[in-house]
């Protein structure tokens, strides 16, 4: 009977901050019925991500502190001799460098292509908005293998990029535009336009079309209203978009291996080769961590300026 | 929104150059399948289906294919239950550190896939379970997980709460009320979240290419193999069915469960 009185008043309870008023007044039992059922529902997957992505990813944190018995100077020196060396080796900070460098170049191009997209669907008929956005989702889904390979055939000798340079006379000979950073940065644009366009074309529909004519009835052009109301409003969208592009640019793995060329190695394709052809895990642990941390942190620092300058909460 | 024309064509005209970019790719592809010659001529000067045949010569890509379907649907199917039952507890019931947990669960997308890859196939040799199929679906699990999570989290802060209430003032049990209410309710986000992690896992290659060994081998690795060492036009005919069947799919999915809505953050 009680039991059925404290379930009933607990009933309405959602949120965890109203739940907490009531904690110190009930007991024990009363704590293990109000988040029981939640805490029954989410376990199975929380096990599951403790058992193979909490405990694998620790375990290879554990190994980039160890060493390679090809390290003969490191040994008895479990520290940070494999970070020391990432740091000195000029492959892999080449490495770092270059995948920061494509992966802010793709993020710009990206926002540069997809906010014109977005904010013309939000206008648009509903039939093309219909269309565009299962284009979006198509590209979304579409394999990236598929997606590279269509612009290996575009960006080759015989594609129809060099075609168009040659009969308009620009250039004699084709030019090589595949295996260089180029390529893999249209690639990545190509590839992260879909997480771009759906978070900002989101953000644009929540803006009340009432605020577009207020600015207007109150004398400001397109121009005007654009740059102080709209843009603003969507930066939510922006931000959540290029933390998606980045994050997915900075992970490049494919696109590299298939537009680029030994020179332009990415960070996780210099990790992969440490740990696939010369079996050296702790180094290759070490620069994927290093990488993983660096991105962390970048994204960490961008969302509190993105906080600062708009005020808002991203 | 303004009535300017400038401004209106002007916009239409970047958003058209941003879509064409989108779509040009596709095009192309579609366009040197049909060609003839065994190297690629682009407008081809004859035309013909032979690539398409050609695509059953590709190497293993019989056994890869069943063997990407199987472990897409078992690693789909497991991510889609386990991502209900967490959603449902973040969406439905009061508990601590709700932020946290979800920042986490959806964490699989921003860690580099290789870094997942990498810190598995060690686990698993560790464990002496490596190069299974099924450790590999466990892998494709932990990758896919935030796509469920996302989408049920969405279709759950969508579904309208009173509707069950009414149901159980009605009488229904908590389990008939689950059923007969809030689960109709989130077909779309199941449908979506199933599918967009079934997709995820059929295509991945960085985790699948620490994972996968010896007897079995996936679709990804087969056609990327290809790529590498051949030049013809089989991967462009792979590629334009690949495209085609996975637009039927997304528009299928679209008109039956108006998925695509599901996807624009609301909050």
């Amino acid at each position: 009977m009680a039991d059925a009185a404290c379930r009933q008043e607990l009933a309405p309870l959602t949120t965890p901050t109203q739940v907490k008023r009531y904690l110190p007044l009930l007991g024990q039992g009363a704590r293990w019925r109000a988040f029981g059922p939640a805490t029954l529902l989410i376990a199975p997957l929380l096990i599951f991500l403790l058992g193979f992505y909490v405990i694998p990813m620790t375990s290879m944190l554990a190994q980039s502190f160890s060493w390679w018995s090809g390290d003969a100077e490191a040994d008895g020196r479990a520290t940070l001799y494999q970070y020391a060396k990432t740091l000195n080796s000029s492959r892999a900070m080449g490495a770092i460098e270059r995948t920061f460098r494509i992966s802010l170049f793709s993020v710009v191009f990206c926002i540069l292509l997809s906010y014109p997209i977005a904010l013309w669907l939000v206008t648009a008929r509903r039939f093309v908005r219909t269309l565009v956005l299962v284009i979006t989702f198509v590209s979304l889904a579409a394999s990236l293998i598929v997606r590279n390979y269509g612009w290996l055939i575009v960006l080759s000798n015989t594609g129809p990029v060099n075609g168009l340079l040659v009969a308009l006379g620009i250039v004699e000979f084709p030019l090589q535009l595949t295996y260089n950073e180029s390529a893999i940065i249209v690639a990545l644009v190509h590839y992260g336009m879909p997480f771009m366009i759906l978070p900002i074309y989101g953000s644009l529909l929540r803006i009340p079309p009432a605020l577009w004519e207020a600015s207007f009835s109150l004398g400001a052009g397109t121009a005007r209203t654009l740059w102080c109301i709209v843009f603003p409003l969507s930066v939510p969208g922006i931000f959540g978009g290029t933390i998606l592009v980045f994050a997915v640019s900075m992970s490049a793995f494919v696109t590299p291996l298939m537009l680029g060329s030994p020179s332009t190695a990415m960070a996780s394709q210099v990790a992969a080769e440490q740990m696939l052809v010369q079996l050296n895990f702790a180094w290759g642990s070490a620069i994927i961590i290093t990488l993983t941390v660096a991105t962390v942190l970048l994204v960490w620092a961008y969302a509190l300026l993105i906080r600062r300058m708009f005020r808002v909460n991203v | 929104m303004s009535n300017a024309p400038f401004f209106r064509i002007s916009l239409a005209i970047l958003a058209w150059i941003g879509i064409g970019f989108l779509v040009f790719p596709v095009l192309i592809t579609a366009l040197a399948s049909f060609n003839d010659p065994f190297f690629i001529e682009l407008p081809p000067k004859s035309y013909s289906l032979r690539w398409y045949a050609a695509i059953a010569d590709i190497h293993r890509i019989g056994e890869a294919v069943f063997w990407s379907l199987l472990i897409g649907i078992v690693s789909a199917s497991i991510a889609t239950v386990l991502g209900l039952g967490a959603a449902l507890a973040i969406a439905r019931h009061p508990l601590p550190g709700k932020a946290a947990l979800t920042t986490f669960l959806l964490s699989p997308i921003t860690i580099p896939m290789v870094a997942i890859g990498i810190a598995l196939v060690q686990f698993f040799i560790a464990l002496d379970i490596a190069f299974t199929w099924w450790s590999i679906a466990i892998g494709h699990i932990v990758l896919v997980i935030a796509y469920p999570v996302r989408t049920l989290l969405a279709s759950l802060t969508l579904s309208n709460t009173s509707l069950e209430d009414a149901a159980a003032s009605l009488g229904a049990s908590r389990l008939m009320t689950f059923r007969r209410v809030t689960l109709p309710q989130l077909k779309p986000g199941l449908v979506s979240g199933f599918l967009f992690a079934f997709l995820i896992s059929f295509d991945n290659y960085p985790i699948s290419v620490f994972l996968v060994r010896g007897e079995i081998t996936t679709m990804p690795i087969e056609v990327f193999n290809h790529i590498s060492n051949n030049f013809d036009p089989t991967p462009a005919a792979f590629s334009t069915l690949y495209i085609v069947i996975v637009s039927l799919i997304i528009c299928a999915a679209e008109w039956r469960y108006r998925i695509i809505s599901l996807s624009l953050p609301k909050s």
